[in-house]
């Protein structure tokens, strides 16, 4: 009953489930994407790739009461898919998004997107299909303008900076301390002495003191 | 008239002799983009406020979690894509959470609501944000951003990584402050974990990893990283010449 589980989609493909067939989500989804019906997906809606499914939650669900929630609780529990929910949010339902909205992404850490109609959910996922697989899979990550590159800057500046921060250390003191010390760690162990002999007297007193 | 949420009853539970209330810190620019954020925040729902200068995000709402507010006109204009993008990606490189709140855009008055076009872009960004695992949420107006905050507050002190320790160092506290928060990707609640756990800076460079994550409350990878920092050998070779200019 409960088929949250593993499901193949075949690269490109969306499997939706058998209900929504002839909807105009459907009919909108078709020639955008590879649709395929398929029976007894249980409480997922469409199947975006192995990992990725679609709950769709519509207007006529959140005003008839909380059915809805033990459908995503059900989900939850029983899957590992990473689940998006997308929700009907029309001027009928609009009063029961903040509600909603706690529920979903706050108790249950699912994603939630509001649509305004059953046209702007096909619209959507079609852009889903088209970050969260196509280009998942192709692993072409560099074209998710979100994802963080992780690239090393240079630590130079950013330690000259740190070193001016320190009272009473100027440009020509920082860079004359971390040609001296090499490292903030170094720095920090350096006796009052060793200080004298870089920046004198009373800059090594301030800087030893701090 | 402070109405407190019975929900906040319940945190007195935790051991906490300096936070009362929850603390969330507010990028100082917030003070003219949300203003009603704020006074609901501490009015409505009695948190403590701290308005300081971020930089980096809008809200820092626990150790690890960090807010952007974003108005649903910005998503929805490419021209913004640049801006966004190198925002989110420096805040994943200093948070482990982020989370982007977008809000309805505030019908000035004498203007007739403005009908919200969706389009295939704004659809691309959010798709993007879903990848990217940035945490998206839906607010109609400052204050509802102000209760979800609130909630997302709420949510990560249950979680135990909310913020403890003053957020307001003086005198030497506030230099020594200054100087943790000019180590890159260091978050200002990290700065300022670092300023209560440890006596002083030596005992921060002296500190091994997992001293260093547990005083910053910081995760392992993140604690290398200001570990490698302060042990790095400076280069003068390395200086990108001319020299940077300072403090502008």
């Amino acid at each position: 009953p409960v088929t949250a589980g593993s499901i193949v989609v075949p690269y490109g493909h969306v499997i939706g489930n058998e209900k929504w067939r002839g909807s105009e989500v459907a009919q909108r989804l078709q020639g955008k994407v590879r649709l395929i019906f398929e029976d007894g997906l249980g409480l997922v809606d469409f199947h975006l790739s192995n990992r990725t499914c679609i709950l769709l939650i519509s207007e006529a669900d959140l005003v008839a009461g909380d059915e809805f929630k033990r459908r995503l609780v059900k989900f939850r529990n029983a899957s590992s898919l990473r689940g998006i929910v997308i929700v009907e949010k029309t001027k009928i339902s609009d009063q029961y998004y903040v509600g909603v909205q706690k529920f979903v992404v706050l108790e249950l850490g699912m994603v939630l997107l509001p649509v305004a109609n059953q046209g702007e959910a096909s619209q959507l996922i079609v852009q889903l299909v088209s970050f969260c697989v196509v280009r998942e899979q192709s692993r072409d990550r560099g074209a998710n303008p979100f994802l963080g590159k992780r690239r090393a800057a240079a630590a130079e500046p950013a330690l000259l900076r740190a070193a001016q921060r320190v009272p009473g250390v100027g440009k020509t003191k920082a860079l004359l301390l971390l040609q001296h010390f090499g490292t903030i760690h170094r720095l920090c162990n350096a006796s009052v002495q060793q200080l004298e002999r870089v920046v004198g007297q009373t800059g090594a007193q301030q800087i030893y003191s701090f | 008239p402070a109405e407190h949420s019975p929900s906040l009853a319940g945190i007195s539970r935790v051991p906490a002799e300096h936070s009362p209330s929850l603390c969330i810190l507010a990028d100082s620019r917030e003070m003219c983009s949300g203003p009603e954020v704020l006074s609901c925040l501490r009015a409505v729902h009695g948190l403590r406020v701290q308005v300081c200068s971020l930089g980096t995000s809008d809200y820092i709402v626990s150790n690890r979690l960090a807010v952007d507010r974003v108005l649903q006109s910005e998503l929805q204009s490419p021209g913004n894509r640049n801006k966004l993008s190198q925002r989110l990606q420096r805040l994943q490189g200093v948070f482990e959470r982020i989370c982007v709140i977008v809000e309805t855009d505030r019908v000035r008055p004498g203007e007739t609501s403005r009908c919200f076009q969706r389009t295939q872009y704004y659809d691309g960004v959010l798709s993007a944000l879903v990848q990217a695992g940035i945490r998206i949420l839906f607010s109609s107006s400052q204050e509802e951003s102000a209760a979800l905050l609130k909630d997302l507050a709420l949510l990560e002190h249950r979680k135990d990584a909310a913020i403890q320790v003053p957020t307001e160092p003086q005198g030497h506290q506030r230099d020594i402050l200054n100087f943790y928060l000019s180590i890159p990707n260091l978050s200002y609640a990290a700065a300022l974990n670092l300023c209560h756990s440890f006596s002083s800076i030596t005992a921060v460079a002296n500190s091994s990893v997992p001293a260093l994550a547990a005083g910053a409350r910081l995760s392992r990878p993140q604690a290398e990283e200001l570990h490698r920092f302060l042990h790095h050998d400076f280069d003068l070779q390395l200086l990108p010449q001319p020299l940077p200019a300072k403090g502008k």
